[in-house]
């Protein structure tokens, strides 16, 4: 499916190649290998003479491309290359002395072989300072060794639970998929709705509820506490699931949210995102206190971390020296800026913009591409390093270390303007797609990316990670800063539904790929196939009731 | 005044085009590299999407269609209708009244004492920043130069002034 075992395919060797190969195997390679230097951004150059300027054998010029043969080391210019391949016999293959790349005289094009990557990456680490211990290089002291069997996730796979019984329900909307309903608003509440919507069909969170991982009645033996989040969150899966398809009153479960986050507390203008995060990490804090915050290889066990929870990893790299320091976070989610590069001057005052003007469009990629790219921190924030023993300008890069189950990313739409000491919200168009491959946003692939894309076994790669997913929700805002709407996309067995507090209705998907996306939910490929196989199927809660009461704020408890 | 040197001009212009032919052949290099290697293989779908995603816009933006995406609802997918304000009713688990659903958020705010009392005294995005980091759980914010994620708040809600695009960055309320 997804698990492609290299993260790039080996060139076959031009004839050429090989031929010189066969003759004379690495030996030109090691020579060339003293002849490297390799510049603080991580380029790697042949300079045979520090002070000499190389000059073509041939016209002695020094412009233009410069090849050295693999050989003789004689070195030509593009011009004449083929005159020293005619000149020699079996002078064949040369390198590139700007880029270090291996250049075929008679196939006339750049050709590759991993030994020869090899040996300039190995140079690079030699001489970058810092060595094997940073540049991205990791060592198994992070835990990196350990994979973490992520698609073997115990409770999350809805097969395996016994409380399931597939039913068939007579009624004429079982056609529709089981668990959309629509949620009723309760007074500005939308933003809880749209992300309950999401949370609601999120594979791992769906699966580890309706398989009574977190069971009501054994909770409240063991904590004593009468009100529960998860609890509460519970009761919304069975209510949801049930079957009914009447909007349903998450009130209890607000009252619960709130008691949790009081500063959060109040019904009106409430941020989505806000409130996702809150939700998490009550979660968090629960679930911690009844596993006893158990730990697998570092990583919580909580669902909302198992879920959610990936790892970021931050570069700042010396500009003089190339020393590079790295550090760790842990994150629930990805916070992107638009990529507004691409807009002409005249779109900056918020106008439509026109299918037909060629002023380009923001897309999903192109924000991923600015979170992770080296970004030149300012001459104000100059940072102590470590190799020079001083202040030196630097440049930042993040990259994903880990990616979790489930994605989620979040899009920046609000702009404050310091001078002004005002905010404004950013209506333009974001182009996201249905698939999404981070495989360039690893950490592997942007390390790899830094060394020249060399063909280089990089330890820490664990391709049994799928970076492949699939989105499953889209969580769209509508109108102006301070009073909006926010409507969830649902997309379930390949049919999308908007959903728009009580209202739910089948859309096209050309409708949720015009719209204003605010929250973008992605899933690994092979949970959102599992996932969309058979949603036929009703839990019975323990008390034989298949119809909780739809307000869940009566007494329930037994 | 003097004529300029054009040796001095056809010189720049030589040292010019060598660096911008360097240039070129970098990328070209970079690109090759990427394409032989196959690290672009996604090259084909993300085009395909991009196409889909301009095909839906201009779909929509196309004013002889019918607006599939206005807010006026006739009936859902399984038949029903809803008013605007949910009717439901039930008992507040706060103090027993009984409250219709479309209100109970405003009534629980003041049952349980939240609200405008509890962010008159501390502000929100303060002790949800100050939450996030004592807990240790959850950080959203991954990078010491970032702005903390409570400034970039989407709101909803009933519009307090109707028309005005921007606000200031404390919130008032209506």
């Amino acid at each position: 499916m997804c698990a492609r075992n290299s993260l790039y395919t080996n060139p076959k060797p031009c004839k050429h190649l090989a031929d010189y190969k066969l003759r004379h195997g690495f030996n030109g390679y090691d020579s060339l290998q003293n002849c490297l230097k390799i510049t603080p951004n991580g380029r790697a150059r042949v300079d045979k003479h520090n002070t000499k300027i190389p000059r073509c054998n041939f016209c002695n010029g020094s412009q233009g491309r410069l090849y050295i043969c693999l050989i003789c080391s004689a070195i030509s210019c593009s011009s004449h290359i083929l005159l020293h391949t005619q000149s020699e016999k079996g002078h064949e293959v040369a390198v590139d002395m700007e880029r270090s790349e291996l250049y075929c005289c008679l196939c006339r094009d750049q050709v590759y072989d991993p030994d020869f990557d090899k040996v300039v990456v190995s140079k690079q680490v030699k001489d970058l300072p810092g060595g094997s211990k940073s540049n991205g290089f990791e060592g198994g002291c992070d835990g990196s060794s350990k994979r973490k069997r992520l698609d073997s996730g115990i409770g999350l796979d809805l097969k395996k639970s016994k409380l399931l019984i597939t039913m068939r329900d007579r009624r004429a909307k079982s056609c529709y998929p089981l668990g959309l309903r629509g949620l009723n608003n309760l007074g500005s509440t939308c933003f809880m709705n749209s992300v309950l919507q999401a949370l609601l069909h999120a594979p791992p969170l769906r699966n580890y509820f309706l398989s009574d991982r977190h069971n009501s009645f054994q909770c409240r033996k063991k904590s004593g506490e009468k009100v529960c989040l998860l609890c509460d969150i519970d009761a919304l899966y069975s209510a949801m699931f049930s079957g009914d398809r009447t909007p349903y009153s998450p009130a209890q479960f607000l009252y619960s949210w709130w008691q949790h986050s009081s500063n959060l507390a109040s019904y009106e203008e409430q941020d989505a995102h806000e409130f996702f995060i809150s939700v998490l990490d009550v979660i968090h804090e629960k679930e911690s206190k009844m596993l006893n915050s158990r730990k697998d290889d570092g990583y919580c066990q909580c669902i909302a971390h198992r879920a959610f929870s990936g790892l970021l990893r931050s570069d700042v790299t010396c500009i003089s020296c190339g020393f590079t320091s790295t550090t760790y976070d842990p994150c629930v989610d990805i916070s992107l800026n638009l990529d507004t590069s691409i807009l002409s001057p005249s779109d900056v005052a918020n106008k439509p913009i026109k299918p037909d003007e060629k002023t380009g469009v923001s897309t999903l990629s192109g924000c991923l591409n600015l979170f992770t790219g080296a970004e030149k921190l300012g001459s104000d924030q100059k940072l102590h390093c470590q190799n020079c023993q001083e202040l030196r300008d630097s440049s930042k890069q993040l990259s994903i270390r880990r990616l979790p189950l489930v994605l989620c990313l979040h899009i920046k739409r609000v702009e404050h303007s310091l001078v002004r000491k005002m905010s404004r919200k950013i209506n333009q168009y974001l182009q996201f797609p249905f698939s999404l491959d981070m495989t360039p946003y690893l950490s592997s692939s942007i390390t790899r990316n830094r060394f020249g894309n060399r063909i280089f076994a990089f330890e820490y790669e664990n391709s049994d990670s799928c970076a492949e997913y699939e989105i499953f929700s889209v969580i769209a805002h509508s109108g102006m800063l301070e009073s909006g709407h926010y409507v969830t996309y649902l997309r379930l067995k390949n049919q999308w539904y908007k959903c728009d507090d009580a209202w739910v209705s089948e859309v096209d998907e050309g409708i949720v790929r015009a719209s204003q996306c605010y929250m973008l939910f992605y899933v690994q490929k092979p949970l959102f196939y599992k996932a969309n196989e058979d949603t036929r199927c009703v839990r019975i809660s323990p008390r034989r009731d298949p119809f909780s009461s739809t307000a869940g704020c009566s007494s329930n408890a037994k | 005044m003097s004529v300029p040197n054009e040796d001095n001009t056809q010189l720049s212009s030589h040292f010019y085009g060598d660096l911008l032919d360097s240039i070129i052949v970098d990328v070209a290099s970079e690109c090759h590299r990427i394409a032989k290697l196959g690290l672009d293989h996604n090259l084909e779908e993300e085009e395909e999407e991009m196409r889909l995603s301009a095909q839906a816009r201009a779909r929509v933006t196309d004013p002889s269609n019918s607006g599939e995406t206005n807010n006026k609802y006739v009936v859902d997918i399984f038949g029903q209708t809803h008013p605007s304000i949910a009717s439901e009713i039930f008992e507040c688990m706060n103090c027993g009244r009984s409250i219709s659903a479309g209100r109970f958020a405003p009534h629980l705010e003041k049952c349980m004492g939240k609200g405008r009392k509890a962010r008159l005294k501390v502000t929100r995005s303060t002790t949800s920043a100050q939450n996030r980091y004592s807990r240790g759980s959850p950080v959203s914010t991954y990078s010491p130069f970032s702005n903390p994620t409570s400034t970039h708040i989407l709101s909803n809600g009933t519009p307090s002034v109707a028309g005005e695009e921007y606000s200031n960055g404390t919130y008032e309320g209506p």
